[in-house]
């Protein structure tokens, strides 16, 4: 195998693979290529939102911008009905290739684009016992990996949403980046999405507690809660330090946890002040609710469920999916040395804009651009693996799991990277 | 403390005889009351209607400052001018029965006594059935129902704060006596739109002190209704340029297809308005109609605007203010669904933001306008002046009547309102 420092070579050596590409661009600045690798390019999928990000641009601080980079090759996995793969290739002058391998060289016999999208989101893939979508991230990003082996060159890579629904496949993908040496973003767009208010923590505070509100449906759904709330937590003093175990619990147990001080309640009560959708008796007469406190709660969720994660530090940090209870997604956190908890809003704006992916599209873009990724994939990676035990717990009798394979220690960005300008 | 009514008092005369009122508030003034008493005056209290969405905030409490917040106060008596079939004031007063009903204006604010018995006043006279004058504005008493509740405070000798709704009048002159009343009778006065108050994407106030050379606020919604609420969300922010508000001088009404030609005439100079400025708005927004079939998100051409708005009314006011400064407002329902606004600075840079309004089910953007009328019946203060919203009521008016003179420049000598924005930003950012 090789080592980084001798593959970083072979790529210097052989830096003329840098300049092939599908089409030939204007000469005084060089755009860059991207290829997108999807599970399916129809209205509203991930890979249509994202997509079309890069070919008709998108509103970025308050002005419509053009990403410098062109989109010159797909693949697209599953062509169902509305597939809009060809109909975008035969507008915006790309093609779409029959393989993964074809679409990075464009059809040549070296590595010709110098991004990857990787959005394996939507479409009809079979489901485990876990209840998790079986998406060939792993599968895709490995044959992504396998060019970048065979041709002396990588290139930075970003892949939609958690790594591989398989822990140690999620691991494998962010070692391949390590050992190549080439920028991986990933995740969700919750972290980068608008908050209500527009905060931060400071970085190195000390969290005492948190807790996040989620709705939706598991593994999709949950994943984005799981992913915010990781965002905010990292952030604490000394970083991220890994996680020791895991616990999904479901039904009354949630509730009678919440009595016992498992999750904490008054944290509950910071994040539910900032939804915007309130269900329950606000539905018969808009009015404005105490849900944390009022005991609706446990009669409008019918199937609640509390995904506890106990950080190598000592952190706990809880997620309540509370369906059929809010339908918006905030969290509180109890921070050292302030008498209140803050809270917010992960602001998600509606369709058809969900300029929610916008704010994620600008961060593909800067890491494209730079070379690096603004935030660690190692976020997403203990994500990935806090969500594949939970779900691990949920089928084992919602029994508690130490998790050692979640040693995953990382330090946050030390910049914000939320929609706030 | 019982005295006749006393119509031709001047101010000093009523102060001196209203002791209570010194501190501008009961609050300040009688530290010994435990909890305000405040009495909602309302058109309609049903699923939706503004008196649902503020009253209920006082009575069920609402989200602010990291819990459910439940105002120190009480609502204790309600005058509800109209009650259909769906009318919500009956389940309120059984749910909360400190709050009692009374047939007039005069008796919730005695709470069926003689004199003045509340520490302030929601004056909510938005929805409900109300004629509409042959100009399109509907006719809600607010005025009227001020006057009342003015004549209480007079017949009492003591004044408390005042929260209107929205404009203050549709009616010019009376909007003016409305504020004229308030200094008269010194009592803190709050009005307007809860958009210079709800949340921001991104979370920025107009810079204190700046120059502004052209201001744009493009919003959903039609005339008599949704042009006060664009209208306050671009005063808000520019009455914090440098030497605060000077007043308008002139107004521009446009509907329909001239809105569009003005759309392309290319600058304020030519007609219309600065194009950047309106794409700022455009990107701005969280819920611009697609242009393209199977896109969910491109920036349409200037040509297909008028598409994208299949009736086409379009509305436009373009406005002037004394200092030079250029103002316009667009109602483009069709095109977005929210508010956003833009304005070129001197210099140059152009600063925009969404003025957020959550979803209905919930209308949280009540919560921070809330947040200040309870500041006000607890420290006697308007946290901001209603000034604002004398200038809107008066452009409000003013456009209605230039599109209805045949969309004709009209010049607003009478709105020649100076006065000063709050040092401090008062949108909801915490």
């Amino acid at each position: 195998m090789l080592s980084r420092r001798t593959f970083l070579e072979i790529a210097a050596a052989s830096g003329l693979a840098a300049h092939l590409g599908c089409s030939v661009g204007p000469p005084a600045k060089k755009r860059k290529k991207l290829a997108i690798i999807a599970s399916i390019w129809k209205y509203l999928s991930h890979a249509q939102h994202f997509g079309d990000r890069f070919l008709v641009g998108y509103p970025r601080k308050g002005r419509w911008h053009h990403p410098e980079m062109d989109v010159v090759s797909l693949y697209v996995h599953q062509k169902p009905e509305g597939d809009q793969s060809q109909a975008r290739a035969d507008e915006f002058g790309f093609q779409v290739y029959p393989t993964i391998r074809e679409a990075l060289r464009c059809g040549g016999d070296k590595l010709a684009v110098d991004a990857v999208l990787l959005i394996i989101e939507h479409g009809d893939y079979p489901r485990n016992a876990k209840g998790q979508v079986l998406y060939p991230r792993y599968e895709f990003f490995r044959q992504v990996v396998e060019v970048f082996e065979q041709d002396g060159r990588a290139v930075p890579v970003f892949n939609d949403k958690h790594l591989s629904y398989d822990t140690a496949k999620a691991k494998k993908m962010v070692a391949d980046s390590k050992r190549l040496g080439f920028p991986l973003l990933a995740g969700s767009s919750l972290p980068v999405t608008w908050r209500i208010p527009a905060i931060e923590f400071p970085l190195d505070c000390v969290i005492e507690e948190a807790l996040m509100v989620g709705v939706g449906s598991s593994d999709a759904s949950d994943y984005h809660a799981l992913e915010a709330m990781q965002c905010m937590v990292e952030r604490r003093r000394g970083g991220e330090s890994g996680v020791k175990s895991v616990q999904l619990i479901q039904g009354d147990a949630v509730w009678k946890a919440g009595e016992e001080g498992r999750w904490s309640k008054r944290l509950l009560e910071a994040a539910l002040s900032r939804s915007n959708k309130l269900l329950g008796d606000t539905l018969i007469d808009a009015r404005p609710q105490d849900l944390a406190n009022n005991g609706q709660l446990p009669k409008i969720v019918k199937e609640p469920a509390a995904y506890f994660i106990e950080h190598a530090d000592g952190l706990q940090s809880t997620l309540l999916m509370l369906n059929g209870g809010v339908q918006d997604r905030t969290f509180a956190a109890k921070l050292q040395g302030e008498p209140e908890p803050q809270s917010l809003l992960f602001q998600l704006p509606p369709i058809p804009n969900v300029t929610y992916s916008a704010c994620l599209a600008e961060k593909i873009e800067e890491m494209i651009e730079t070379g690096e990724a603004p935030f660690p994939a190692e976020r997403t990676l203990i994500v990935s693996g806090i969500l594949d035990h939970c779900l691990e717990s949920k089928v084992q009798g919602n029994r508690k799991l130490e998790t050692p394979e979640l040693q995953i220690s990382y330090r946050p960005p030390e910049g914000s990277h939320f929609c706030r300008a | 403390m019982s005295r006749a009514p006393l119509p031709g008092l001047s101010r000093r005369k009523f102060l001196s005889a209203a002791p209570l009122t010194a501190a501008g508030g009961m609050a300040a003034a009688v530290p010994s009351r435990k909890r305000p008493r405040i009495a909602a005056v309302v058109s309609e209290y049903r699923r939706y209607s503004h008196a649902q969405h503020i009253v209920d905030r006082f009575l069920w409490g609402y989200g602010w400052g990291n819990r459910h917040h439940r105002p120190p106060m009480d609502v204790v008596s309600v005058y509800v001018d109209q009650t259909p079939e769906n009318t919500l004031i009956h389940d309120r007063m059984r749910r909360f029965p400190k709050m009692k009903k009374y047939p007039t204006i005069a008796e919730a604010l005695t709470q069926g006594g003689s004199r003045l018995a509340v520490d302030g006043v929601l004056l909510i006279g938005e929805h409900g059935k109300y004629p509409k004058n042959e100009k399109g504005q509907t006719l809600y008493p607010r005025y009227e129902w001020f006057k009342e509740i003015t004549r209480v405070f007079r017949d009492s000798g003591r004044s408390v704060p005042v929260f209107n709704d929205k404009h203050l009048s549709w009616k010019w002159e009376w909007a003016k006596e409305m504020v004229d009343i308030s200094r008269e009778l010194d009592f803190a006065f709050l009005a307007g739109s809860s958009v210079p108050v709800t949340p921001r994407l991104p979370s920025i106030d107009m810079p204190l002190g700046v120059e502004i050379e052209e201001a744009l606020c493009l919003a959903v919604g039609g005339m008599d209704g949704y042009d006060i609420h664009a209208l306050e969300g671009l005063q808000c922010m520019v009455e914090r340029r440098r030497g605060g508000e000077t007043g308008a001088a002139s107004i521009h009404g446009l509907k329909g297809d001239p809105v569009f030609q003005a759309m392309n005439a290319g600058s304020w100079e030519a007609g219309g308005w600065d194009p950047e400025l309106f794409q700022a708005c455009l990107c701005r927004s969280h819920s611009l109609t697609p242009s393209r079939e199977g896109f969910n998100h491109v920036l349409p051409s200037l040509e297909e605007v008028p598409k994208l708005i299949p009736e086409r009314t379009p509305v436009a006011y373009r406005f002037e203010y004394l200092d030079g400064l250029k103002g316009t407002i667009l109602l483009m329902e069709g095109l977005v669904m929210d508010f956003t606004f833009a304005a070129r600075l001197k210099g140059g840079e152009v600063i925009s933001t969404q003025m957020f309004l959550p979803p209905r089910e919930v209308c949280n953007f009540f919560n921070p306008q809330c947040h200040h009328v309870e500041q006000m019946f607890l420290t006697g203060k308007a946290g901001y002046p209603v000034e604002r919203t004398l200038l809107t009521t008066g452009l409000t008016a003013a456009g209605v009547e230039s599109v209805w003179q045949g969309q004709k420049r009209l010049d607003t000598p009478h709105l020649d309102i100076r006065y000063q924005p709050t040092q401090e930003s008062t949108f909801w950012r915490s």
